[in-house]
């Protein structure tokens, strides 16, 4: 192990008691912020609502790309300062196509420069980067089919040795179909890279497909080779189920069978976020649905093979969120986007939920707060979005978890179906220390997707898996985030998708590090822009 | 012995485009009926309060809607008098002329707006789509007039059931059916939640069977034996019971695990177990083109054995407030068992499937005969494959015994419930549509 200075055991002990059950405290920023984007749009416009959360800039703080259903999408660039008020201004970025339901972005060709994937109503796109925010249609150059479905869920991943990414995109129901939409999902996609090319060869259905709501590459046995996990919305599929695939290089994709352990669940799948929860090295998954959601934790045999099995635990670490625990209805809730992210930096993550009803469906919660629930250090979570100043009442869908004022501290940006979205900015006097980090490595897959990035705390290591994919309809890529607690340094290091594993490095608290395969971490300081 | 192979996807009217247009033929009531009905099975299935016994419910009035709809045109005598404070339908204008297919397309489309308000956006989108074409094509080439008296006659035949529907104590169904506030027996042997959603730590729908009932005079009229005694002891009745449940889970053969699935009805998932009793009928019914008086009393009758079905099975479910087999095999026996099928939230004593399905034959069977040999497709969309019976009380007991292989009735609830459906079957029998 390669450390730069040895860290004290006891530094590292008592961690997450120290701030164990801060509350957060998030300043709306709507009106100031610059950020005047509605989520527009009829029945097709009732699932989606994503934004992706990236910089394209290079000055380190994340702009964003918000969908605006029927309306043109809105880019914003990110113009705050240092720890000061949000503060963004619209741009033209030639990404402000019309029909978008989601966004993520991801630097598919490899050159450095972030690039962007529509989720469409009709024809998706893929946007090139050109530097500075400026983007440009490239579904004809890179090869890339973008179909005419309801497209509702995306994921990505490089599989080994290939050049240019796999992308899966997820499908809804056929628009078309008005009297009996039931049973008519469209299939999903999954775009792979032609062989020896740095295009795409023509997409390959994931048959059978049902009406996916959220898609994401996950090595969730650690396998070394992430599969793909599909959250499927049961309003509109018939004999369909949650799904995993077996997403092999150079094999067809195929489904993972109650035979080798997959368990049939079947919810209104509409959210899936990902995080080692337990620090046993697996990631646990939460799920978003109606009424109860589900948080499922990997089962780990005694002896034998790790099948794909999964107690519920939601009900036992108390993230169910099934009803609104504030301005007074009873009915069930309606969830969306979920994300984990230590908000009060006491080295325990998170969950933050967007809530809100579909549509006038009068036995939901029409007036359905946002969670934020904030984990403890027994594993267990409470509610706070009502006194951390999250709990909106309109009517949330994707939504992203972003430093966007490089504090350390998370702010949270959610789009609205039928009303502006709203960001917040996380002004927490007491939260913990925290550390960011961005991973890179030379070759195609540049900001390393599929990466572990694992930080040492006393006796856990708290790890997460870098990503792409997930949410609803929204992604992020760039700074990595940890809480440390009361910590004043941590160890870190990254495990490359190839699996080849760094060496542990020690980095200070409160700063932001540059963690290139093979290289020391480099610190950098966002004072410079 | 009569064998139908039906096929309910071949519709006569719905000979639907890509576009989902109609084609441009006039339909008839019949036919109006047969895809109103289609379309409820499918907001049966994605309407979240739409449990079984709501949905029970709404297949009797609505089927009730069908019949005043159509009794009033003559030859059919009113249900006003026979079923529990229904006070007889509007009256025709005398020697005014009314289009029958216009009637039942107003009356279907009215109580169908009404009954599934509540659905979610896909399927408001769908029922306006249906009523707008299905009202277009039936209006055609009609005069004005006549149209215009028999939309008004069919909605208000739908206002007449609507209104009579309204306090018969199961209009109201908040948060999915589950209480907020449900004091749990803790007597031994009672009920607990088996589930790990919050919604369902209460059981569902516990006043149901206090509901008005429709043929029968109350929720108590067809009573059961109280279940085994509950012990603990091995030996003990209620202690073999449970080992039943328990080692026929464990050496489930094919056959055993497909009919637990075929029979499994899941609500939000499936049409539920009224709804798949409904496509038998419907299914029939196409394949033989009745006519739109036979449907209207079959689906009336049916709708209404179904409806008491719950009513009374509820009833005595929370009588008898019975420990699930799921609760009593980790206790006892295997703390780690897991059954097939998920356990429903509500008390075991008795099994409503069993209820309905034995109320469900006898029905049927009163209507189509003894020996009535058919295939059941209601799952085809779902992926499981079609099952043969020799007749509709061979079905019935295939679906009370599922719910044994799927683990979640002892054996009385399952025997007896179909002893309280064959009671419950009578009153709707018992209904004189024949003038």
């Amino acid at each position: 192990m390669r450390l730069v200075i040895a860290l004290s055991i006891a530094l590292l002990t008592g961690v997450a008691s120290a701030n164990a059950q801060a509350i957060p405290s998030f300043i709306e920023e709507t009106e100031t912020a610059g950020i005047d984007s509605i989520f527009r749009g009829e029945w097709e416009y009732m699932v989606g609502g994503g934004v992706a959360v990236f910089d394209c800039s290079g000055d380190g703080f994340p702009d964003m790309l918000l969908a605006g259903g029927s309306a043109p999408a809105k880019f914003y660039r990110n113009v705050s300062d240092v720890g000061g008020e949000l503060r963004f201004e619209e741009a033209q970025s030639g990404a402000e196509l019309d029909k978008v339901a989601g966004a993520y972005p991801l630097d598919i060709d490899g050159d450095g420069i972030t690039d962007l994937v529509l989720l469409r109503v009709g024809e998706n796109v893929v946007l090139r980067g050109r530097g500075g925010c400026r983007f440009e249609r490239a579904n004809e150059d890179w090869g890339f089919e973008g179909g005419d479905g309801w497209s509702t869920a995306f994921a990505a991943m490089w599989e080994t040795g290939a050049d240019f990414p796999t992308l899966a995109i997820g499908n809804y129901v056929d628009r078309n179909e008005q009297m009996f939409p039931w049973g008519s999902c469209t299939d999903n996609w999954l775009h792979r890279p032609m062989a020896g090319e740095r295009r795409f060869a023509a997409p390959l259905p994931l048959t059978p497909s049902y009406c996916t709501l959220s898609m994401l590459f996950t090595d969730w046995n650690r396998s070394g080779t992430p599969s793909l996990r599909v959250s499927n919305d049961r309003e509109y599929y018939k004999g369909g189920q949650e799904q995993l695939w077996h997403v092999a290089p150079g094999e067809a994709p195929k489904l993972y069978t109650a035979e080798e352990g997959w368990q049939r669940l079947r919810i209104w799948g509409m959210g899936i976020a990902s995080y080692d929860l337990g620090f046993d090295g697996y990631p646990d998954y939460f799920l978003t649905s109606m009424a109860d959601n589900k948080l499922q934790r990997l089962v780990r045999p005694e002896t034998g093979e790790l099948l794909p099995r999964y107690d519920d635990v939601a009900f036992a670490k108390g993230v169910t969120a099934h009803r609104p625990y504030v301005g007074g209805e009873i009915q069930p809730s309606t969830a969306w986007h979920a994300q984990f992210e230590d908000v009060n930096n006491d080295g325990l993550v998170d969950l933050f939920v967007a809530k809100g009803n579909v549509w006038e469906m009068p036995d939901f919660a029409q007036k359905d707060p946002n969670n934020l629930l904030i984990q403890k250090p027994d594993g267990t979570f409470f509610e706070a979005g009502d006194t951390a100043g999250v709990a909106s009442m309109l009517t949330g869908r994707g939504a992203a978890l972003a430093d966007f004022n490089l504090d350390g501290r998370v702010d949270l940006v959610v789009v609205n179906r039928h009303d502006k979205a709203q960001i917040w900015r996380n002004a927490s006097e007491d939260a913990g220390r925290w550390v960011q980090v961005k991973i890179e490595q030379d070759g195609p897959n540049r900001d390393a997707v599929g990466a572990w990035i694992e930080v040492r705390r006393g006796d856990v290591e708290m790890r997460r898996e870098a990503t792409s994919g997930g949410g609803h309809v929204s992604g992020q890529t760039g700074w990595w985030h940890f809480g440390l607690g009361d910590l004043d340094a941590a160890e870190i290091r990254v495990i490359w998708p190839d699996g080849v594993e760094g060496e542990w490095a020690r980095v200070a608290a409160d700063g932001f590090y540059v963690l290139a395969r093979d290289a020391e971490p480099v610190a950098w300081d966002p004072s410079d822009r | 012995m009569n064998r139908i192979r039906p096929f309910l996807a071949a519709l006569i009217l719905i000979a639907a485009s890509a576009t989902g247009i109609f084609a441009q033929e006039r339909p008839s009531p019949d036919q109006i009926l047969h895809n109103w009905y289609r379309m409820v099975l499918e907001l049966v299935r994605h309407t979240p309060t739409y449990s079984p016994p709501v949905a029970s419910r709404a297949f009797a009035y609505l089927g009730v809607t069908a019949y005043e709809a159509t009794a009033s045109g003559g030859g059919l005598a009113s249900l006003s008098g026979q079923l529990n404070a229904l006070t007889p339908a509007p009256e025709r204008e005398a020697g005014a002329a009314y289009d029958e297919a216009v009637v039942m397309q107003a009356a279907m489309a009215f109580g169908v707006r009404n009954f599934f308000g509540n659905t979610g956006p896909t399927g408001q989108r769908a029922m306006k789509a249906m009523e707008a074409q299905l009202s277009k094509l039936t209006a055609a080439d009609l005069p004005e007039d006549v149209v215009a008296r028999s939309v008004a006659y069919g909605e208000a035949v739908g206002a007449h059931v609507l209104d009579w529907s309204m306090k018969d104590g199961g209009a109201v169904v908040e948060n999915m059916g589950f209480p907020f506030d449900h004091a749990l027996n803790d007597r031994p042997g009672a009920w607990a939640p088996t589930s790990l959603v919050v919604q369902q730590q209460a059981p569902l729908l516990p006043k149901w069977g206090e509901n008005r009932a429709f043929a029968m005079p109350t929720g108590a009229s067809c009573p059961l034996p109280p279940p085994p005694s509950f012990s603990e002891e091995a030996g003990s009745d209620f202690h073999a019971e449970a080992l039943e449940v328990y080692e026929t889970s464990k050496a489930l053969t094919p056959e055993q695990t497909a009919i637990a699935r075929f029979w499994s009805d899941d609500p939000m998932l499936s049409p539920t177990p009224p709804g798949h009793w409904i496509f038998i009928a419907m299914d029939i019914l196409q394949a033989k083109k009745a006519d739109v008086a036979e449907r209207a009393d079959l689906l009336a009758r049916l709708g209404v054995a179904l409806a008491d079905s719950f009513i009374g099975c509820w009833h005595a479910k929370f009588e008898y407030d019975l420990i699930r087999p799921v609760t009593y095999i980790r206790r006892v026996i295997d703390p780690n068992w897991q059954p097939i099928l998920i356990t429903p939230p509500f008390p075991e004593y008795p099994s409503g499937h069993s209820t309905q399905s034995g109320a469900a034959a006898a029905v049927l069977t009163a209507h189509f005969g003894d020996d009535f040999a058919f295939e059941d497709a209601t799952h085809v969309d779902e992926g499981l494959a079609i099952r043969a019976f020799p007749d509709f009380w061979a079905a019935a007991e295939e679906a009370a015994i599922s719910r044994l292989y799927g683990g979640i009735h002892f054996r009385a609830a399952i025997e007896r419930g179909l002893d309280q459906g064959r009671c419950i079957g009578a009153f709707a029998t018992a209904l004189k549509t024949v003038e």
